[in-house]
């Protein structure tokens, strides 16, 4: 380290701001939460701040390993099905689209100024029993009886899709749109086909914009908690909802604590080991 | 064609053919300037053949066409007699080497140089065999696992060459290869692909607004201006006896004199050019009174004191000499206020006077050349 010189110090004043709130509103939460974590339940709901592991070895009974392998897989399967529908429309937007490109992508951001859980209940609409899709179906003859939507698993990855479609589309279509046309007319001139061309040089290159993707949906799709509660009836638990039964209604706020630790951690070691990943592709790249 | 089997010397065998080709951007309709323009070819297999032209004359769009990766908005397009007009570029058997090299950059030099016979799935070994020799024949075999961003401009430019040589296309299209790099290295690169070129037999079609690369590496040239082809011929019948204004003036330094005949008798055209008056033997269909262009070039002039050399013989008043080397060049004002440049081999030539003072330049009657359009 060296002495911090004049520059440092206008460039810590000018980023203070910023340092602070990241302190306060993020730090301060992450480190009550840890000590929580550490912490002993008392016998009215509450914690009496010490220093336990008894939250932790409580978390690793075997009944909680299916929770997190429901986490782990639905966040999977939601980050699959985003990529499968979000790079085909971040290809469209990005290299076929021409001069609507922004207007499509404006029309996939605007929804999201809307709050997440009024956007959440029209789906609610939708997706019920007697909801849009359904009414529409039975008043076209085609399904005799209003088919259960909500509560089920497909309306949760539904709802998955939704809310996690833009973060997957934008860092795509970053990807692909910085792509020189010019390598996909050479490919062409020696002689690949489309097919081949998208395989062996658009995909290759657009892949660092898939792995933010991947990332974007992934982290926080471990964690989700609305989306599976309001459209999948909260059927089966998951670490988002663990937490909350855990807080709210068990009032065991240290095991809550350290299912949320865990989560963290668990999350925190996929972004760092992604990274490093990120970082080889880019430098395999130039 | 493989290269080991090089077409016989004086082989005509038409590799590409134009037919009336236009090509316009956008909706066409009465108004439309066309890119190309009723373009009317036969580029011969085995030939390096060039078309050279100044910025935004069509030359590009031309060379895209052949490839692929334009449709012509009119007119027929025949790679080796048959009919291409509506074929994607990745179905002709043609290669092209991009003036921005566009290498891609994910893959190593080996990769990029292997991608067209790995996409037509030759056999793995095969294709190494190929890439090697490729590669050795532009003298970057060492360089098989680098990525093309870890290379120079030049040896970019070779890989480039190499990725499109090694799929032993028919015709090979190259635009503006040389454009990004600096004197000397273009100067190795057109020794060496002229080289190239006459060893595999291969058809090149060349692009460039270089002219004097135009005139070392061609066999034959297709002048072009404003999406038409002005005249196409071998170098010296292109620098010798250029067909047009835009030709003589395009081609190396010319002076253009603007002249009327003022009489005909059988091939002899009384001329007067800028107050000079004289005959010259023509069998251009020129009347009296008619305008036409004479076209000198500056080297065919010399200054002359008295009776003396050579007949043809313009006076004005010297107004400039700048010196380049070997050779300084005069700028002479003649009387009808038009310019005239001589350029002449430095000496202690006594009869070339100071600036400013008069001066009389001469010329053979054959440097003299014609023009009418
Ligand atoms: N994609 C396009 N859309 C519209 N106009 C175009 C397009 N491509 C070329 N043109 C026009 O066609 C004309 C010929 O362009 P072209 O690129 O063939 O010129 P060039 O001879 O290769 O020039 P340069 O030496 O600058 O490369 C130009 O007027 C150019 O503006
Ligand atoms: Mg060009």
């Amino acid at each position: 380290m060296t002495a911090p010189r004049r520059g440092n110090l206008v460039t810590l004043a000018l980023l203070a701001p910023s340092l602070l709130s990241a302190i306060l509103l993020l730090a301060i939460p992450i480190l009550i939460v840890i000590a929580f974590s550490f912490a002993e339940q008392d016998t009215y709901g509450g914690a009496k701040f010490g220093f336990t592991l008894t939250s932790y070895r409580e978390l690793f009974q075997a009944i909680y390993l299916p929770i997190f392998l429901n986490s782990l897989q639905l966040a999977v399967v939601s980050t699959v099905i985003c990529l499968l529908v979000g790079y085909p429309i971040a290809y469209f937007i990005a290299l076929r689209a021409g001069r609507y490109a922004g207007l499509l992508l404006a029309l996939l951001l605007i929804p999201f100024w809307i709050d997440f859980i009024v956007r959440m209940s029209a789906w609610m609409v939708l997706l019920g029993r007697n909801g849009t899709i359904n009414s529409a179906l039975v008043g076209l003859g085609v399904i005799e009886q209003p088919i259960r939507m909500i509560g089920t698993y497909p309306a949760v990855l539904v709802g998955m899709l939704y809310a996690f479609l833009p973060t997957t589309v934008l860092p795509i279509y970053a990807a692909l749109s910085g792509l020189d046309g010019r390598l996909l007319e050479a490919a062409d001139d020696l002689g690949a086909t489309p097919l081949q061309s998208f395989w062996r040089i658009t995909f290759p290159l657009s892949l660092p914009g898939v792995m933010a993707a991947i990332l974007f949906v992934f982290v926080p799709a471990m964690g989700v908690y609305a989306i599976p509660v309001l459209l999948g009836g909260g059927k089966s638990i998951i670490l988002g909802n663990l937490i909350v039964q855990l807080f709210l209604d068990f009032r065991n706020i240290p095991l809550g604590a350290a299912v949320s630790v865990v989560l963290l951690a668990i999350s925190s070691v996929i972004i760092v080991c992604y990274m490093r990943v990120l970082r080889s592709v880019e430098e395999a790249r130039v | 064609m493989p290269p080991d089997t090089p077409e016989p010397a004086g082989a005509s065998r038409v590799a590409i053919e134009l037919i009336d080709i236009r090509k316009a951007f956008g909706a066409s309709d009465d108004q439309t300037t066309y890119a190309v323009d009723r373009m009317n070819l036969k580029i011969r297999a085995g030939e390096f053949f060039t078309f050279l032209g100044p910025s935004g004359c069509g030359k590009t769009t031309t060379l895209r066409m052949i490839a692929g990766f334009e449709e012509p908005t009119s007119g027929r397009l025949l790679l080796d007699g048959k009919e291409v007009t509506g074929v994607p570029a990745h179905q002709r058997n043609v290669n092209t080497v991009f003036q921005s090299y566009a290498l891609f950059p994910h893959l190593n030099v080996g990769e990029n140089v292997g991608f067209g016979l790995s996409v037509k799935g030759v056999a793995k070994e095969e294709i190494r065999q190929r890439v090697k020799a490729a590669l050795e024949s532009v003298h970057m075999a060492h360089a098989i696992v680098r990525k093309p961003s870890a290379l120079s401009g030049g040896q970019q430019q070779r890989v480039a060459l190499a990725r499109a040589l090694v799929n032993r296309p028919s015709v090979l299209l190259l635009d503006e290869p040389f454009g990004a790099l600096d004197l000397k290295l273009r100067r190795e690169m057109q020794m060496e692909v002229k080289e190239m070129q006459r060893r595999l037999g291969i058809t090149f079609i060349f692009v460039t607004h270089d002219q004097e690369e135009a005139l070392t590496m061609s066999d034959r040239i297709a002048v072009m201006s404003n999406g038409v082809i002005q005249q196409v011929g071998g170098p010296v019948e292109i620098y010798e006896q250029p067909a047009n204004r835009f030709t003589a003036g395009f081609i190396g330094d010319m002076n253009l004199v603007e002249a009327r005949v003022t009489g005909r008798s059988g091939d002899r055209l009384a001329l007067d050019a800028a107050g000079s008056r004289f005959d010259l033997q023509s069998d251009l269909a020129l009347q009296p009174g008619d305008r036409c262009t004479l076209a000198i070039r500056p080297e065919a002039l010399h200054f002359v004191d008295g009776d003396a050399g050579p007949p043809i013989r313009f006076s004005g008043t010297l107004s400039e000499a700048v010196y380049i080397g070997t050779d300084t060049v005069y700028g002479l004002a003649l009387a009808d206020d038009s310019r005239l440049q001589a350029r002449v081999r430095n000496s202690r030539d006594r009869s070339i006077p100071q600036t400013g003072e008069p001066g009389v330049v001469a010329c053979a009657p054959s440097a003299i050349r014609i023009l009418t359009q």
